[in-house]
């Protein structure tokens, strides 16, 4: 107990990393869950593990939860290491799973009271239902409950013990663009109110609009690490043009456009990476006209992390 | 402790607002009960009667037809023997016995050269309402055979017999707690593989919560459960059956608490290899109907076929049953108390180490 609570006074100053996770691995078997993975969280971030199902993701954030044991390598969440203490870490954090599944039979109220008793220090019931918008609910029993309710209360679990940290896994797959919305102004409340939060997500859209930095997984790896900004700009000064594929225009040709850096393809579109969009415009124009062809669905936007999932794995990252 | 208290009280909200878990554990025993009671309990309203004519005169023969012909006497012919060993074993609540001599004797006390004839009437006092009911018939028919010559014939000789052995309810009664308190336990395992399969232990296992605080919780919930089956049952057996319980509150408790962890633990064990609920469902019949018809249940071990006896001494519902029975209604042993608790022990101990080799979390 003694060793436990020296642990757990740990002192993190504001903005010092507050989640440190060195060179973890982890394989089931013949496959490399997580292999070699490292990066830290500052205090009071949004920090976002984005990649496809299967990339080691949920491992990596049930091995800082303490639910899984690492085959080798260091994490520490608060200072704790939580391999040696995890008991001590899980009253200063909270977790929401993937699956947010709970006691059926029992209300919202009776399941947030429940755990409410598992920690020394917890929330008062009645401002987590107002916090999570639970309030017209307290009384439904948890199978009753939608899909955007039912995460929402996985949420609320999560946050019974007032923790420092909190870990949400994938916490809007499944939702509707609404009940998405709504997810992400919660967890924008939560970091206001000082906490760190680690979200995995296999969305693009919800990494650009939360996370303070993100890391990008593939194969038990992070390929890069950064702000949303940072990981875009490091890649693409360009901007991107994109248009249905058009039959006989081939990557030799499309290369050969003023002003274009890079071509990829992009479930039956054409992407041109240009430096100059309306010289490349034009180039393309031209192009098409001459093969009597008017380009489908022509879009120019700005690079997102879209284009940098595409150019880090050479596949979309889609559901 | 806080946590624990939360947690069986979680437990127990759950289990009350499951219809299939009260319907096995609480309804299907009662149904039992009310069933198998009103068949034994004679279902009729007529009191058998055991009947000996040790005289074989036409006065006895006269003395049976006025019996017999009362309709709210059905009466069983034998052997003295015969009768009172029926009698000791439950299945009759009286008996007549017509001594030898006494068609002379009858002769006698109607020509007024003798005093009244005698018939042997038995009863148990031990059971109130049965001797009474008895005594009452056959104080009745014999004032009515006595109108017909004056002064009395016929005298009734009242003498009491201590029936030893159970009659069916109260042989009943202790078993379907036992089997009740066997449908609770291992109907812990449908539960606990649901919650496991929801990832609700995996949940739990991201809280400070410690393993023996969710096993504990869910062990002292299916206590008090059980003490709850223990009351309706002996309760209604009792009240509307006239089961005479005869053994001590405090023990009978005792046992359905130990009944009730043994089986817990063999419900854990049905969790630690049960991959879904729906193999938890499987499983757990597979286990249930063999201990409910193997295990003397509803009739005596001793009228089964060798081979099958000997699959009851290895059930551990045998022991719990042969206890319950002794400590209740002090019914005749199969298996010393001791040995019952002693097998009982021994499987919840053997039972709880399997599940905690097998049993996964996660």
């Amino acid at each position: 107990m003694t060793a436990t609570a020296r642990a757990g006074d740990a002192v993190i100053r504001e903005g010092e990393a507050i989640i440190r996770v060195g060179d973890v691995r982890k394989r089931y078997g013949d496959v490399r869950a997580v292999d070699g993975v490292t990066f830290s969280v500052s205090s009071g971030q949004i920090f976002g593990l984005l990649g496809p199902n299967g990339a080691g993701k949920t491992t990596t954030v049930e091995m800082l939860e303490g639910l899984r044991q690492p085959d080798s390598g260091r994490l520490e969440v608060l200072g704790i290491d939580v391999a040696r203490h995890p008991d001590a870490l899980k009253e200063r954090i909270g977790v929401a799973l993937q699956t947010a599944e709970l006691y059926p039979k029992l209300t919202v109220v009776e399941v947030l009271d429940l755990f409410r008793s598992f920690y020394r220090r917890s929330i008062p019931t009645a401002q987590l239902l107002e916090f999570l918008d639970l309030g017209e609910r307290r009384t439904a029993q948890t199978r009753h409950l939608s899909g955007g309710q039912r995460q929402r209360l996985a949420v609320a679990l999560a946050l019974v013990n007032d923790p420092e940290v909190v870990f949400l896994d994938e916490p809007t797959t499944g939702l509707d663009p609404a009940a998405r919305r709504a997810l992400w102004s919660l967890v924008e409340q939560l970091k206001a109110q000082g906490k760190t939060v680690l979200l995995t997500t296999h969305y693009m859209e919800e990494a650009e609009a939360l996370c303070d930095r993100v890391a990008i997984m593939d194969h038990g790896r992070i390929l890069d690490m950064g702000s949303v900004g940072d990981l875009v700009s490091r890649r693409f000064q360009e901007k991107a043009v994109q248009f249905d594929r058009i039959d006989g225009l081939g990557d030799e040709r499309l290369a050969a456009i003023a002003a274009v850096t890079s071509v990829r393809h992009d479930d039956g579109r054409d992407l041109l990476y240009s430096r100059d969009v309306p010289a490349t415009i034009r180039d393309l124009l031209g192009i098409s006209e001459e093969m009597a062809v008017e380009p489908q669905n022509l879009t120019i936007r700005r690079a997102t992390l879209e284009d940098v999932f595409l150019d880090l794995t050479g596949r979309a990252l889609r559901d | 402790m806080r946590a624990l208290r939360s947690l069986v009280i979680a437990h127990i909200r759950s289990y009350v607002r499951d219809r299939q878990a009260l319907f096995w554990t609480i309804a299907f025993p009662l149904i039992f009960i009310f069933l198998f009671g009103s068949i034994f309990s004679g279902g009729t309203n007529r009191t058998k009667l055991g009947w000996a004519d040790e005289d074989g005169s036409p006065s006895s023969t006269a003395l049976r037809e006025v019996f017999s012909s009362a309709s709210l006497v059905e009466i069983v012919d034998g052997s003295r023997a015969d009768v009172l060993e029926k009698m000791r074993h439950g299945d009759l609540p009286g008996v007549v016995v017509i001594p030898k001599g006494y068609g002379d004797q009858v002769a006698a006390a109607q020509k007024g050269t003798g005093p009244p004839a005698q018939v042997t009437v038995y009863t148990d006092p031990s059971q109130q309402t049965q001797s009474g009911s008895v005594k009452g018939l056959v104080g009745a028919i014999l004032a009515q055979a006595n109108l017909v010559g004056r002064p009395p014939a016929v005298v009734a000789d009242l003498q009491d017999l201590q029936t030893q052995d159970l009659n069916a309810v109260s042989y009943l009664v202790p078993s379907i707690l036992g089997m009740a308190l066997m449908q609770l336990g291992i109907f812990a395992a449908i539960p606990l593989v649901a919650d496991r399969q929801k990832l609700i232990l995996k949940r739990l296992s991201a809280t400070p919560l410690r393993r023996w605080q969710l096993v504990g919780s869910n062990i002292v919930m299916r206590l008090i459960i059980g003490l709850v089956q223990m009351i309706l049952i002996v309760g209604i057996g009792a009240a509307v059956f006239g089961v005479k319980v005869t053994g001590n509150i405090a023990a009978i408790g005792g046992l359905a608490v130990l009944g009730a962890v043994a089986f817990t633990s063999l419900g854990y064990v049905i969790a630690s290899f049960a991959a879904t609920e729906d193999a938890a469902n499987g499983m757990t019949g597979a286990v249930q109907f063999p201990l409910m018809f193997l295990s003397g249940t509803f009739w005596p071990i001793a009228i089964m076929p060798a081979p099958l006896q000997a699959v009851a001494l290895v059930l551990p519902l045998t022991y719990l049953s042969d206890a319950m029975r002794q400590v209740m209604v002090n019914g005749a042993a199969l298996f010393p108390l001791w040995l019952c608790v002693a097998v009982l022990v021994g499987w919840t101990v053997v039972c709880f180490a399997i599940a905690a080799r097998f049993f996964r979390w996660q």
